[in-house]
């Protein structure tokens, strides 16, 4: 079962305008579909002091009108043409996508690009808007239990601002944005030449082109954004915290190490070793803790992937009467097994049977391809890398697993974040 | 260039889309089996499907159909839980099982590499689930932990109110069973009743993807052939209670940073022939981001992040649903709101113009959702299990197509009932109850546990609410300009109600309430022939009160100051 799998290669057409808006074309006729996402370089790590929150705030803003487009026009636009579409902050990146009937390509490209070019910055739908993000806020986080702590370890893991600081922001700081902030930030991190338009899905190759340039070509470039310092040391800025959780009905507990960034073959490792750990029934500690000791209700783990310093998380919602530290040091032994003797061979065939098929399946939808796209374009300058990564992962070795979760999965330099009940009944 | 940016373009020219043709078969024992063969990608998916789901549980067994489907995960005759994990797994597949309140469904996905095992698998756990004790001792305690969890969640308390005051008697008003349900549940009955419902004569094996039809049918006759058919009868339902009028219900929630509403009533059965003109009605209203309510209440007004409108079609009856998470000082505000648009779609007909996009929406979006085999598995299994013409999903599109501005008038008159609602508040009940009050003239509160609470001991853990009663001589700060204004204001206990009067023009005072020392109040003032509504906030200190006054007439809240009149 070791032979080449050989997955065929998307169809990757790119280019670049005259005022730099990169663009990636992936012409696939399967269904009459077009997906439309535009990635601008800009997250919440690019947020200063004082202003936290506000990448996101601006992502609502986007969707308040331009010069051509009327407030809440572009979900009128794109549903009653009978699309789909969204935008999303991360620390990374802000996006925006619709999934449009393949003939409503232009409307997508018209309404992306009005937006680009002149969005329109009024202090009623700032207020507005302000006040929805709130109610987002609340909604997300402050009104779910354990709604807050993945917020929490970011600040404990990462020392510096831009990285430890969370995407949704303070209240406080989304009250002190003002309309000069937002057209501010617009010039500064929504011009052509800091971003990436993708369209994947049923087109003609000539057609786009030619919309593409009648409706962006003549958006001005702006000078590059600052530089960005995401430097970390590879220190934790904390290594415990006790969290009172007044919605929380259970102790829980969440361990978070620093990992090297995205693609790093240490940090493809780790995501591995992850997997292994805490993905599915037959995962390393589902078998030790949800069965096994049967401790804990529910699991859970992640890799927080970044261009920058990224991380790794593993969590747990212990059954009531259980000791939580014995959870810890069953998590802390599985860990030091990777490290000591690696995956198994049947481990090793377990992820490269799930590396192929989560790859397969992610190439089914017209967005999920218009979107890793736009990540390899935007990350890493190259789209193609799309058709490299499934072997890039295939290539990581048990070893290189092994060394990795010695390297950074350490006892030590880790974060521990300590839930507790804290309700009033 | 610039001309061609000021109005939306012309859309190309459109690109037919027609749902792939099924290859469709019965075997002898009644399975049903649907092939779809597609080779774009190394990928199949199967789905095991079930009529059979929640509603059809026994009285005395209560998550019993849950808990099975959770089971045949669990253990079979061949192998262990574990086992079965790390058969499915290693090969990168999925297969998972769970029950709805009508159905039942295994689902499975994998590389076509390993289509063959992996329709093994899915029969091994469909026909030979052994139910280990242990295995099932450990399912009842997570899932008891699991409810615990859900408790803790304010839109789980919501549901939970909505379905018992819409469904009533009916299984369809329970979205969980009670830990002592769960308690109760027992290997031997978990094993008869798979016997009694797993049968293939109500069921159905959907297969898309990359596969060949001649070994896929010789293996699906192997494997499902021999499995004996079994006649059970059906099931007969209480009918839902008659609502007579609008009710409150609130869940206590301390420590709540919103408040989760809905508005419910009964609506429609999948199978009605009003199907589609509610759909087309919902979408109008509620169901998007471009919808009436969406549209109001967050980008309007800004009380919430999203509100919708939905319609829940079950095998035998369904709601209407209105839902927001507002924050908590706006609850009334959004009520109001709420009860203006479902009032307004009832009593004006939508414009052709709402007419065409929602019709466009739903038209336009059917292929997206039929681009993974995912999405085109649920599109199928729907139809098949709810029973819909064979060619449903091929005429969606033309049905949809012939609703009308009257259809859709009708739809709302029939299925939007704001007279009886059941309103349901999860949040702090201190602060919601005087808000939510006015809109119904019953009223009952719960603690997250779902004990009772006395309506009177809401609000005693906070103060008193001050006396507001009198004529207040109030100064508005007007961009420096001091205009003054008096409130003359009645007092029931927290419910507030007067008479605003302002140089502009004066307006009755309705639906304001005291928490404590805040005062809220909306005024309706008449100003040179139009009707606008004034907001005032206010903090009560003795015979002096400040605060703010809001409406959309102005940029900002002017702030003011007064003092009560002896």
């Amino acid at each position: 079962m070791s032979e080449k799998f050989n997955l065929p290669p998307l169809n990757i057409d790119q280019y670049k305008l005259g005022n730099g808006l990169r663009v990636v074309l992936n012409r696939d006729m399967a269904v009459p579909v077009v997906a439309v996402a535009v990635y601008y370089d800009v997250g919440s790590r690019n947020e200063r002091e004082g202003r936290t929150g506000f990448a996101h705030l601006f992502e609502h803003m986007m969707f308040q009108g331009s010069e051509n487009v009327p407030k809440a026009g572009h979900f009128q636009h794109i549903m009653k043409a009978g699309g789909t579409m969204n935008g999303t902050t991360s620390s990374e990146r802000t996006n925006y996508f619709e999934t449009l009937p393949a003939n409503q390509l232009p409307l997508g490209l018209w309404l992306e690009s009005d937006r680009m070019r002149s969005l329109a910055v009024t202090q009623e739908n700032l207020d507005n808007q302000r006040e929805a993000v709130k109610e987002e806020k609340r909604l997300r986080y402050d009104n779910q239990p354990y709604g807050q702590i993945f917020d929490l370890i970011n600040e404990m893991i990462f020392q510096n601002f831009a990285n430890a600081h969370s995407t949704i922001g303070s209240m406080e700081d989304l009250d002190d944005a003002s309309v000069g902030d937002v057209q501010e930030f617009f010039r500064t991190y929504y011009a052509p030449n800091n971003a990436v338009l993708v369209l994947s899905g049923a087109f003609e190759s000539d057609t786009a082109k030619q919309l593409i340039a009648t409706y962006f070509g003549d958006i001005p470039s702006q000078p590059l954004p600052p530089a960005l310092d995401v430097a970390e040391p590879t220190d934790v800025a904390s290594t415990h915290r006790e969290w009172e959780d007044k919605l929380a009905p259970f102790p829980a507990f969440l361990i978070g190490w620093k990992t090297p960034k995205r693609r790093d073959p240490e940090f493809l490792a780790l995501y591995l070793a992850g997997k292994l750990l805490y993905d599915g029934d037959s995962s390393r500690l589902y078998q030790k803790l949800v069965k096994g000791t049967e401790a804990v209700i529910q699991l859970f783990g992640f890799t927080d992937e970044r261009r920058g310093p990224s991380s790794i998380f593993v969590g747990a919602i212990p059954k009531p009467e259980k000791d939580l530290s014995e959870i810890r040091e069953v998590i802390m032994s599985e860990i030091v097994s990777i490290s000591t003797d690696g995956p198994s061979a049947d481990e090793m065939q377990k992820l490269r049977n799930q590396l192929i098929n989560d790859t397969v399946r992610n190439r089914q939808s017209s967005m999920s391809r218009a979107q890793q796209l736009a990540e390899f374009t935007l990350y890493d300058g190259d789209p193609e890398l799309i058709n490299g990564e499934l072997d890039e992962l295939l290539a990581v070795t048990s070893d290189q697993i092994r060394n990795s979760v010695r390297k950074f999965m350490s006892s030590e330099n880790r974060s521990l974040l300590d839930i507790k009940p804290a309700g009033k009944g | 260039m610039k001309a061609i940016r000021k109005t939306a373009p012309e859309a190309l020219a459109p690109v037919p889309f027609n749902i792939p043709q099924a290859f469709k078969t019965k075997l002898d024992n009644g399975l049903r089996v649907i092939l779809f063969e597609d080779s774009r990608l190394p990928l199949v998916s199967y789905r095991l499907a079930f009529l059979t789901g929640d509603a059809d549980d026994p009285a005395e067994a209560i998550g019993r159909t849950s808990a099975m489907a959770s089971m045949l995960m669990e253990g079979t005759l061949n192998y262990t839980s574990h086992q079965l994990a790390e058969r499915i797994e290693r090969i990168g597949a999925s297969l998972s099982a769970n029950a709805s309140n009508d159905f039942t469904a295994i689902s499975a996905s994998t590389l076509s590499l390993y289509r063959d095992e992996v329709l093994e698998l899915l029969g091994e756990i469909a026909f030979r689930p052994t139910f280990p004790e242990s295995e099932l001792d450990l399912y009842r305690r997570n899932a008891i932990e699991h409810l615990k969890f859900q408790r803790s969640q304010a839109n789980f308390l919501a549901n939970e109110q909505a379905a018992r005051l819409i469904y009533g008697e009916h299984p369809y008003s329970r979205i969980s069973p009670t830990a002592a349900d769960i308690e109760k549940l027992d290997r031997e009955g978990l094993i008869k009743y798979h016997a009694a419902t797993l049968v293939p004569n109500r069921a159905m094996l959907i297969a898309i993807g990359d596969l060949d039809r001649e070994s896929f049918l010789h293996q699906v006759n192997d494997q499902f052939g021999k499995w004996e058919k079994n006649e059970r009868p059906g099931t007969t339902f209480p009918p839902l209670p008659e609502r007579a009028s609008r009710t409150l219900t609130i869940v206590d929630r301390p420590g709540s940073a919103q408040a989760n509403i809905i508005l419910a009533n009964r609506s429609l059965d999948r199978l009605s022939p009003d199907y589609f003109s509610v759909l087309v009605m919902n979408q109008i209203l509620g169901a998007g981001a471009s919808s009436r309510v969406f549209m109001n209440l967050r980008e309007e007004k800004g009380y919430t992040y999203g509100a919708y409108t939905r319609i829940d079609a079950k095998m035998l009856a369904g709601d209407f649903e209105a839902t927001a998470e507002v924050r908590t000082s706006v609850t009334s505000d959004s009520l109001k709101e709420f009860f203006y648009e479902l009032d307004r779609i009832r009593a004006e007909k939508a414009t052709e113009e709402e007419l065409t996009d929602a019709k466009n929406f739903l038209t336009g979006v059917f292929p997206i959702r039929a681009e993974t085999q995912e999405g085109l598995t649920g599109l199928i299994v729907n139809q098949e299990l709810y029973g819909l013409p064979d060619d449903y999903l091929q005429t969606y599109r033309d049905n949809v197509n012939a609703v009308t501005l009257d259809d859709v008038y009708a739809a709302a008159n029939q299925y939007v009932l704001p007279d009886q609602m059941a309103i349901v508040i999860v949040g702090d009940a201190d602060e919601v109850l005087p808000q939510a009050r006015p809109y119904a003239s019953a009223i009952e509160i719960f603690d997250t546990e779902g004990n009772p609470i006395e309506p009177a001991a809401v609000g005693s853990k906070s103060d008193e609410p001050a006396e507001v009663a009198g004529k207040w001589i109030i100064l508005l700060d007007f961009q420096g300009q001091q205009v003054p204004v008096t409130m003359t204001l009645e007092q029931n206990n927290d419910a507030v109600s007067g008479l605003l009067e302002t140089p502009l023009g004066s307006g009755e005072i309705s639906e304001g309430y005291v928490s404590g020392k805040k005062l809220k109040a909306t005024s309706n003032l008449e100003i040179q022939g139009q009707a606008v509504d004034f907001t005032i906030i206010g903090s009560v200190e003795g015979g002096t009160i400040s605060g703010e006054i809001s409406s959309v007439m102005v940029p900002a809240p002017l702030p003011f100051t007064g003092t009560r009149e002896a």
